[in-house]
């Protein structure tokens, strides 16, 4: 599919501009382009990825002098952790939910403040703003809203009179707080990347549309909804891949507990890597959660037929 | 039937402007809710940095002191060398930022403009270095860093980080949105691709450059794992990570968690209202196609 | 704009490379003397006294320059293991705060044997140390790291929540414990708890609980012991106490334990020396008693962080030299009266100077009854973390007490490799 587009665009290209002379070679310039950046992440990315995979099957702790080859004897043990069960679990759960309230939300209110007034301006600065800061402060300063005894949160649950409620510590309470704070986090963003989408939309459309009397929503649905199909899949990729990777949040709210209930696969990797010491397991943990980033985003690709790569 | 659809012509207007205005306020008072909620966790962080444990604990439902109380400030301030650090945070994000535009260009335009061999493999080299969680590499990282002696330096903080795959997409969708006439006719008039990388495409996607600067000095500057990975000096720490130094499993004294929150969040924030209109039209502008 | 670029591009360059100048002469202008890195995680009240023991070891030793960084354990746990394969790492390092971590550093050959002992204050004088300490750190034989404190844990106590609920003193027995931890509890814990227990991220209280009621969490074979009726009964009180009577809240961590009896929300708390700077300086009306007698006698949990040398390091002799100096008579006694820490030596147990200080005494008392948690057992810190911690918070969140050690009891034996049930 992209081959076919890419000899599209050679041959057209060629058919307008005719290959200089002075190109020496037909590739040389376009590697030459990507070096630094090829090079940085070759080094620092890719190999290192590769080198965790060699790691994922030994029985290995960082620094140990004797390493036992296992095959995949690692991958076999995880299906049988239940922690690994659980761990993915929790990961799903809160990136289904996460992406699917910030992409749907998001767009509401890109919808809502498309404008360029000033107000709508300083709103989206306002609903922006969260996204500017660390995970880490967010994390520390939602855990300290929703604590039951400091917390402004149980503070006005106290003033109602109603008893506060133990957010974090409720295993059943724990995983939706933190998805809260997560879409909390990154609804401006979303927000932002939609706005980009709806004004790329050609006014004509919706002139046309205005004409034949369609209504707001009918003209949402049928016409700015398929016109910002690359905009919804970007936003969904870029929010799906973040969530995968959920850490910092829970290294800072709850630690993964109570009793495993947010407990992710980053988390999970974190513990065994760098409290347990036990690196091929850490390793063959990150295999998988990579394997299922690259299935997940192969899969929205494919939804969204976004088939050409150019 | 042509009566039919003229009646409903007559009649949805005023139809639709009843509805309109009453969808108008729902809007407005979902979108002030929102507001109130994005920006009152802010007020209560900055309120608690002032805040003394007992007034915390006695008043959880207020969000302002009671009385004012500097004592959070004064222990960042006379624990951690506070300069050195602000120092290192702004070395290490505003040059990072400033080599991951030159490399993420680069490539994005090379992967826009330039047809070539692998081309296409390249691309997803690219996207699947966007997919790999930091933790992943940690390990193999610090060790490669420690053979090429760079911890504890400023180019092992930097140059890891010095390209995004995330800049790089971005840039690249902006690259594409820019239409080929310009630069083919600039190819015409003889112009080198370097010329016409710096001349002709680089002016016209200044809004999406400006986006991706902000969004990795952003990223950077609120990194934590990273810089406390590369350094163990500790006058090579950043501010985040110098900040954590006040963690710990028996200390609480959440004026000074707070505090250093605050602080962190300083520079970013008044960098945000500085360059407000490319975090807020930054995205929108860079022409996802 | 592109100006503006330019010129912010090139001052920060400018600003990089000066600095880089400025970090690479300051390192090598310290002309001859040797440097020493070392690294703790003691974030805590008792900070200041091991910043004392460096600035006077750097007062004392003309030769030797040592450097403290302070950060907290889980940063040290990240970055140590690494570090020190590479050779990057501190000269000492206090590793983590349990003791089991050594055996880590051990199995890689990252940490030196310490071979400077004897007698005299330029020796590590193991034969003063309190023998329990010297023990968990000694492997094959050969010692790898030296006691950095001994914590045991008290009973701290808010005196006038005390007074208001009419109790006269610290409870002594257990039973009394239960007993003032419900008296002392108002509102069902949402106004006042009895005693705040944390049961994640924290210095284990669980344990002294248990073994108060003559329960324990493994036996000496490394076998589960939380499933015999005496840990069941324990559990099924206190966790009652907890889960019905809410003496504490659930699932907190330590740092939300101390806050909230610092902030005198909380009657009771069972903690370390660390702790107390804080309290007083909060101002709590602070009592601090022996955790009361068991029904087997007088317990409680001992606490020890290790202290150990890089193998790698470049001066092993004078790394040695400062960890006698950090055990040595004169400097641990300065160390305890300014902590509150009982000492590590067993040269100072009857020191007058000591005996008089009503924190040290309190804690020092308890060092002969202090237990060890899970010492020497095989993958420890999965045995707290997926077994004990996992059970307590079942426990306290309402499940049944049969149940929780049952599903504890087959983790603990399938992590320790106890084979013989």
């Amino acid at each position: 599919m992209s081959a076919s587009t890419i000899t599209g665009a050679r041959t057209a290209s060629a058919g307008r501009a005719p290959a200089s002379p002075r190109r020496r070679t037909r590739w040389s310039p376009g590697l030459l382009f990507l070096a630094p950046s090829l090079l940085i992440l070759g080094v620092f990315v890719l190999w290192p990825i590769a080198q965790s995979f060699y790691y994922s099957l030994f029985d290995w702790t960082i620094g140990a002098n004797s390493q036992k080859w296992l095959g995949l004897g690692n991958y076999v043990a995880l299906t049988q952790d239940p922690h690994f069960w659980n761990a993915l679990g929790v990961t799903m759960v809160y990136t289904v939910i996460t992406v699917v309230l910030l992409v749907v939300l998001g767009f509401l209110v890109a919808l809502a403040l498309q404008g360029e007034g000033l107000i709508t301006r300083i709103v989206r600065s306002a609903l922006f703003f969260p996204t500017i800061v660390s995970l880490v402060s967010i994390g520390l300063v939602w855990k300290f809203l929703l604590d039951p005894q400091i917390g402004l949160v149980g503070g006005l649950f106290d003033l109602i009179g109603a008893k506060p409620i133990a957010f974090l510590t409720d295993p059943s309470l724990a995983l939706p707080s933190l998805i809260f704070v997560g879409v909390w986090k990154s609804v401006g963003f979303a927000m932002i990347i939609f706005v980009g989408g709806l004004k790329a939309v050609p006014a004509e459309r919706y002139e046309a549309a205005r004409l034949d009397g369609t209504s707001r929503a009918q003209s949402v649905w049928f016409i700015t909804l398929p016109s910002i199909r690359p905009t919804l899949l970007f936003a969904t990729l870029i929010l799906t891949i973040q969530s995968l990777q959920l850490f910092d949040l829970v290294y800072v709210m709850t630690g993964g507990g109570p009793l495993f209930a947010t407990d992710s696969l980053v988390n999970l990797l974190y513990r065994s890597g760098f409290v347990d010491y036990k690196t091929g397991y850490a390793a063959a943990i990150s295999w998988v959660l990579f394997a299922i980033v690259m299935i997940i985003s192969g899969i929205q690709l494919r939804l969204f037929r976004y088939d050409d790569v150019d | 039937m042509s009566t039919e659809t003229l009646r409903q012509r007559r009649t949805r207007p005023a139809r639709r402007a009843d509805g309109a205005t009453i969808n108008r306020i729902l809007v407005r008072i979902f979108i002030g809710v929102g507001v109130v909620l994005a920006l009152v966790p802010f007020i209560w962080m900055v309120s608690g940095s002032f805040r003394s444990e007992a007034d915390l604990f006695g008043n959880p439902a207020s969000l302002f002191p009671g009385s004012i109380t500097l004592h959070g400030y004064e222990s960042v301030w006379q624990q951690l060398p506070f300069l050195r650090l602000l120092l290192n945070s702004f070395v290490f994000a505003g040059v990072t930022t400033l080599l991951t535009l030159l490399f993420d260009s680069l490539s994005a335009y090379a992967l826009a403009r330039l047809r070539f061999r692998g081309r296409t493999l390249c691309f997803i080299l690219v996207l699947i270095t966007l997919m790999v969680p930091f933790q992943v590499t940690l390990i193999p990282v610090f060790i490669e860093l420690f053979h090429l002696g760079w911890l504890n330096t400023y180019q092992g903080l930097i140059v890891p980080r010095a390209t995004s795959a995330f800049g790089i997409f971005l840039l690249r969708q902006a690259f594409i949105s820019i239409p080929t006439e310009l630069d083919e006719a600039a190819r015409i008039d003889g112009a080198s691709h370097l010329r016409i990388y710096w001349s002709v495409i680089l002016p016209l996607a200044k809004p999406a450059l400006a986006t991706v600067a902000v969004l990795n000095f952003m990223n950077l500057w609120n990194d934590l794992l990273w810089p406390l990975v590369v350094t163990s000096d500790p006058n090579m720490l950043t501010l985040p990570a110098g900040l954590t130094l006040f963690g710990g499993a028996h200390v609480t004294d959440h004026a000074v968690l707070l505090a250093g929150a605050v602080i962190s969040l300083l520079p970013i924030a008044v960098a945000f209202f500085l360059a407000q209109k490319y975090f807020v039209a930054g995205v929108s502008t860079s022409g996802l196609k | 704009m592109k100006k503006r670029i330019a010129a912010a591009a090139a001052g920060a360059v400018v600003l990089a490379l000066g600095l880089a100048a400025c970090s690479g002469t300051s390192s090598s202008g310290t002309g001859g003397k040797v440097e020493l890195s070392v690294w703790t995680g003691f974030t805590g009240g008792d900070r200041p006294g091991y910043a004392q023991i460096v600035k006077n070891f750097n007062a004392s030793h003309p030769d030797i320059h040592v450097t403290m960084t302070v950060q907290p354990w889980d940063t040290i746990g990240q970055k140590l293991p690494s570090a020190w394969l590479t050779g990057q790492g501190p000269d000492i390092a206090a590793p983590s705060p349990d003791p089991n971590a050594i055996a880590q550093y051990v199995k890689t050959n990252s940490v030196l044997p310490i071979t400077l002992t004897g007698d005299g204050d330029s020796k590590i004088n193991v034969d003063k140390l309190a023998p329990g300490t010297v023990k968990e750190f000694t492997y094959g034989g050969k010692l790898y790291a030296i006691p950095a404190n001994f914590a045991s844990l008290s009973l701290y106590y808010n005196k006038k929540m005390f007074v208001a609920a009419g109790i006269d003193g610290p409870p002594t027995t257990v039973a009394e414990f239960a007993d003032d931890a419900k008296k002392l509890t108002i509102d069902g814990g949402t106004t006042q708890s009895g005693l705040v227990l944390a049961d994640n991220q924290t210095i284990q209280m669980w344990p002294i609980l248990q073994w108060l009621e003559g329960g324990d969490i493994v036996d000496s074979n490394n076998c589960s012991a939380v499933q015999t009726a005496a840990s069941q009964k324990g559990l099924k009180i206190w966790g009652d106490l907890v889960a019905k009577d809410g003496i504490s809240p659930v699932g907190l961590t330590g740092a939300q334990a101390d806050s909230l009896f610092s902030a005198g929300k909380a009657a009771m708390e069972i903690n370390g020396p660390w702790a107390a700077p804080g309290y007083k300086s909060a101002g709590i009306d602070l009592g601090i008693a022996a955790v009361p007698t068991g029904v087997d006698g007088a317990v409680t949990l001992g606490a020890i962080a290790p202290l150990a040398i890089s193998a790698k390091t470049k001066h092993p002799q004078e790394a040695q030299e400062f960890l006698a100096y950090w055990t040595s008579k004169s400097v641990q006694k300065t160390f305890s009266t300014t902590t509150g820490f009982p000492p590590l030596r067993t040269d100072l147990a009857d020191d007058a100077t000591l005996k008089a200080d009503p924190v040290v005494s309190v804690f020092a008392a308890q060092v002969p009854d202090a237990r060890l948690y899970l010492p020497k057992v095989p993958n420890a810190t999965q045995v707290d973390s997926d077994a004990y911690t996992t059970m307590i918070g079942q426990i306290t969140r309402g499940t049944d007490v049969a149940t929780a050690t049952a599903t504890a009891q087959a983790a603990i034996n399938k992590l320790t490799g106890c084979t013989t049930k």
